[in-house]
């Protein structure tokens, strides 16, 4: 087909404001499939996207577009997760396309995850429709909307589409625009083949399956194909594209969106972002830079049952297989006993991981505090890269700290400001700037819409400040960051000792001056989950060699059963049974009996 | 209380069916408020020549607390009943550790009792039990927690208020004066066998333990023709759990455990079969040895039980 008739485009939206089921009346409307075929929300194929209104892994779908002109199109949509923490793979998905459909919500108008897509396209030169969704609900408010996208992202009115993807109204129109407005792929079949991955997966029979853009050249089934970023070589086992089910095809050519399979074992082989040409007579530039996925967020995770260890590193291996940006090592615990140290793009990668190695392996974990990763450099001269506070040097080998920064954008209603502006300050934000993005309908209590610019530390964003966010302004709030690079920090480890020993899950990394507060707030926690011992216990809160809080659990003095005649004996046997129970599953901490939910408690303490 | 006539009926029945010893102890219960001199002189002439007072505390505001419905006047008279009768082998229990009950508060009903000279003292800590009107008005903040260290303190003023008047404490929550100690309990605690009759009874006998209903209706419907009911619950205690509990009851006593007797009946050297448990509480200050003997130390016998899950089997 003729690359004047292809259209490469994606759909770019915040959560819930409608992009997948927008994508699947596309689906229905050029015929691609019936309605009935359609399962809802046909591109969200995880039970997690489809609940969480996410899509994690992004996909394209050949459509086939009749235009009024008479002519046929060959649209290819490609799906671009929903995400912040996924913001590397949008920018993949960006490349592979030549423009975009921004979809927002005709009840909620521009939210933070619009803005940040919008931004994204636009540094990547996409022709980019705005549309309004969900102009059938009652509580759509179009005409505040329409305003609002002109004043803060600078579309003109006509060139604004308003539909319904759940109804279809107004969808045709977009197909029609889509067709006029986003430019026909560039690119020559005839140089030497350059393809961009923007996605992969795992598949049990073929290997790899990478999706990619073919910029120029072709590919066909036993071409071989070398990795320009990472060296890998591969053989074109399949080459084929979706409709949505993978549908093998003689040849991809210039302008083309599709897959290849490739044999290989794991996605770690084939990551997104790698530009694919030709072992012999092949590409000497890659399209873009390319950096391997790095993780932002660092937790260990535990079975709470010792004997699912090895269930557990089996399904991070298959999860592993999937998602490449997912990182592990093998990590021990004296309490948690063995689990892995994990690294994610951001929170709530760590939330998916988790939720699908509980819903989809069935396994009960414990997941210890998120934390970042720092860049230390030792008085000696020597970097590392610290993802766990038990690797840090001690407070004199340290000639500096850097920690990530991230640039958060939050939109909201301008009577939470303050109660806003509170939490961000508390979280060690900078402000930045102030935007006023427009009214609500007929002026509502809750003020003009403002857009508030800060920058922080990722360190202060990942325990409990989503949740703040989220009840200080009732849930009106939205958020979106970006990573902005490593920043000079004063921090330092804060260390918990219980009877003299120190417990490394225990430690944070911390500012000087919340040590005292914090190891306080530990210790008392301690304190009251530990039961009483035989001996005193003390409870310390130390940087370096210095004290900063300390509580004593006072030796247990009494645990006696007063009676115990002829006809208790059997009952009181049982009473001390359940005790030597108790202890079978108590944790030790050296010499101290900790119960495991105690461990928990503080771990938990944001 | 049990009327005179039914004393008379379970002595007569017992000593045509068994032979009783001339010096045997045949105790019974009683609470203060129930029982008068004519009463007690009756059950003295039946045979019965020791009486348990269930008298709790000596204050009045404490007794309410607890449920009682004597008041420490009528305590006070039950013990003095009692002596006039001719009961020369009174055992008095009071209660320990109660919510708000301070030390001084202890010392008092203590102090009292020991003048009343009772050849025997059984002090109980209070347990609380779930879903009890103290239980609940604990719950509901009527009343303050349990405070396990006051109750600590209670015990340890006991101990040395009793040593000090010539009680020896012969087990962890009883005290008696020289050969008072109470025969029928130390049978438990060197656990002996013991036949139980009636509903609600217990037995330890070859190698069982036994309980019968505590339906009186089941009880009685229960007998076929000469045979006693058979009993609702019956526990095989194997060798190995024998041994446990032997242990465990034994530690109770203020002698301990003879290391020799237990020999003599397992065919075990204690030192040798449970060397970690005892090495361990020992090294903790929980266990002591001598004269042949392992037993609680002081410190080990408010915290008991530490020491005797250690000794459970599996």
């Amino acid at each position: 087909m003729e690359q004047a008739l292809t259209r490469n485009f994606c759909i770019i939206a915040h959560i819930d404001h409608g992009k997948s089921t927008l994508a699947d009346r596309l689906i229905e409307l050029t015929g691609t499939m019936r309605r009935d075929e359609i399962s809802e929300q046909m591109m969200d194929s995880m039970d997690l996207e489809r609940e969480r209104g996410i899509t994690i892994k992004a996909k394209a779908i050949r459509l086939h577009y009749k235009a009024d002109n008479g002519q046929t199109y060959r649209l290819n949509l490609v799906d671009t997760p929903g995400h912040v923490d996924f913001s590397y793979e949008v920018s993949r998905t960006l490349v592979a396309c030549d423009g975009a459909v921004l979809v927002i919500d005709a009840t909620q108008g521009i939210q933070a995850q619009t803005l940040a897509n919008t931004y994204l396209a636009m540094e990547h030169n996409l022709e980019v429709i705005p549309v309004i969704n969900k102009i059938d609900l009652p509580g759509s408010e179009p005409e505040r909307v329409l305003a609002e996208i002109g004043s803060v992202l600078g579309y003109k009115e006509q060139d604004i589409l308003l539909l319904s993807a759940k109804t279809g109204q107004g969808v045709p129109t977009l197909l029609e625009e889509i067709v006029r407005r986003i430019p026909p792929p560039k690119g020559d079949a005839q140089r030497p083949l350059r393809a961009l991955i923007f996605d992969s997966r795992y598949d049990a029979y073929k290997g790899v399956i990478a999706y990619l853009r073919v910029v120029d050249g072709r590919i066909s089934k036993e071409d071989g194909l070398r990795l320009m970023g990472q060296g890998t070589e591969i053989e074109v086992l399949e080459v084929g594209y979706f409709a949505p089910e993978p549908c093998p095809a003689p040849e991809l050519t210039a302008g083309d969106v599709g897959y290849i399979a490739t044999g290989l074992k794991s996605v770690e082989e084939c990551h997104v972002g790698d530009t694919v040409t030709s072992i012999h007579g092949g590409a000497t530039e890659p399209l873009i830079g390319y950096h391997p996925p790095k993780p932002m967020v660092f937790a260990g995770i535990y079975p709470t049952q010792a004997e699912d260890f090895n269930e557990l590193r089996e399904a991070i291996e298959k999860l592993n297989l999937n998602d490449a940006s997912l990182s592990y090592e093998p990590e021990s615990s004296p309490i948690l006993g063995y689990g892995f140290r994990c690294g994610f793009l951001g929170l709530l990668h760590l939330d998916i991981v988790r939720e699908r190695l509980e819903r989809e392996f069935y396994l009960s974990l414990v997941v210890t505090v998120p934390g970042v990763s720092f860049i230390i450099t030792k008085t000696s001269g020597q970097q590392l890269t610290v993802t766990n506070p038990n690797q840090f040097p001690e407070p004199t080998e340290i000639e500096k700290i850097e920690e990530p920064w991230v640039k958060i954008s939050v939109i909201t209603p301008s009577s939470f400001i303050g109660a806003l502006m509170e939490l961000l300050m508390q979280s060690d934000g900078a402000y930045k700037q102030t935007e006023y993005l427009g009214q609500y309908q007929a002026g509502g209590k809750l003020g003009q819409r403002v857009r508030l610019e800060y920058e922080m530390p990722l360190r202060c964003m990942l325990t409990t400040f989503y949740d703040q966010m989220k009840s200080r302004s009732r849930g009106y709030a939205s958020l979106d960051y970006e990573l902005i690079g490593f920043r000079e920090a004063e921090l330092i480890k804060l260390d918990v000792l219980v009877n003299d020993l120190p417990v490394d899950a225990f430690s944070r990394i911390i500012t000087p001056e919340k040590a005292h507060e914090v190891g306080k707030a530990m210790v008392a926690k301690l304190k009251e989950v530990i039961p009483r011992q035989l001996f005193k216990v003390p409870i310390q809160a130390a940087v370096g060699s210095r004290i900063v809080a300390r509580a004593d659990i006072a030796a247990k003095r009494k645990d006696v059963l007063a009676k115990c005649y002829g006809g208790d004996i059997t009952r009181k046997r049982k009473l001390l049974e359940k005790q030597k129970e108790g202890k079978k599953k108590m944790k030790f901490i050296g010499r101290v009996e900790v119960p495991k939910e105690a461990f928990l408690d503080v771990l938990k303490l944001g | 209380m049990l009327l005179v006539k039914y004393v008379g009926d379970l002595i007569s029945t017992i000593s045509s069916l068994f032979t009783v010893d001339e010096a045997a102890e045949i105790t019974i219960e009683a609470n203060p408020g129930t029982i008068n001199r004519a009463y007690l002189t009756a059950i003295r002439e039946l045979g019965v020549n020791r009486l348990s007072l269930g008298v709790q505390s000596l204050n009045d505001r404490e007794l309410a607390l607890l449920g009682r419905i004597h008041t420490a006047a009528e305590a006070r008279d039950a013990v003095q009943h009692a002596r006039g009768s001719g009961v020369d082998n009174i055992s008095i229990d009071l209660i320990y550790g109660l919510p708000g009950q301070t030390l001084s508060d202890w010392q008092q009903t203590l102090d009292e009792a020991i003048t009343m000279r009772p050849e025997h003292l059984s002090l109980y800590s209070l347990t609380l039990e779930a879903e009890t009107p103290m239980w609940r008005a604990i719950k509901a903040g009527y009343l303050p927690e349990l405070d396990p260290d006051m109750s600590a303190d209670h015990y340890e003023l006991a101990e040395d208020l009793l040593a000090a008047q010539g009680y020896s404490h012969y087990e962890i929550s009883n005290w008696a004066m020289a050969g008072r100690e109470c025969r029928h309990n130390l049978t438990y605690w060197r656990n002996m066998p013991y036949l139980g009759v009636g509903i609600a009874a217990h037995s330890c006998l070859g190698g069982h333990r036994l309980a019968n209903t505590k339906s009186l209706d089941k009880y009685v419907d229960g007998f076929s023709g000469e045979a006693l009911p058979v009993p609702e619950l019956d526990e095989e205690i194997n060798p190995e759990l024998e041994l446990a509990e032997t242990v465990i009851l034994g530690l109770r006593l203020g002698e301990g455990i003879d290391l020799d007797g237990i020999h003599r009946r397992f065919g075990i050297d204690i030192l040798v079969h449970y060397r970690p448990q005892v090495e361990e509480m020992v090294d903790a200050g929980l266990l002591e040895q001598a004269d042949g003997h392992v037993k609680l130390t002081r410190h080990g016998r408010l915290l008991s039980n530490e020491v005797f899950w250690r000794f459970l089997p599996g």
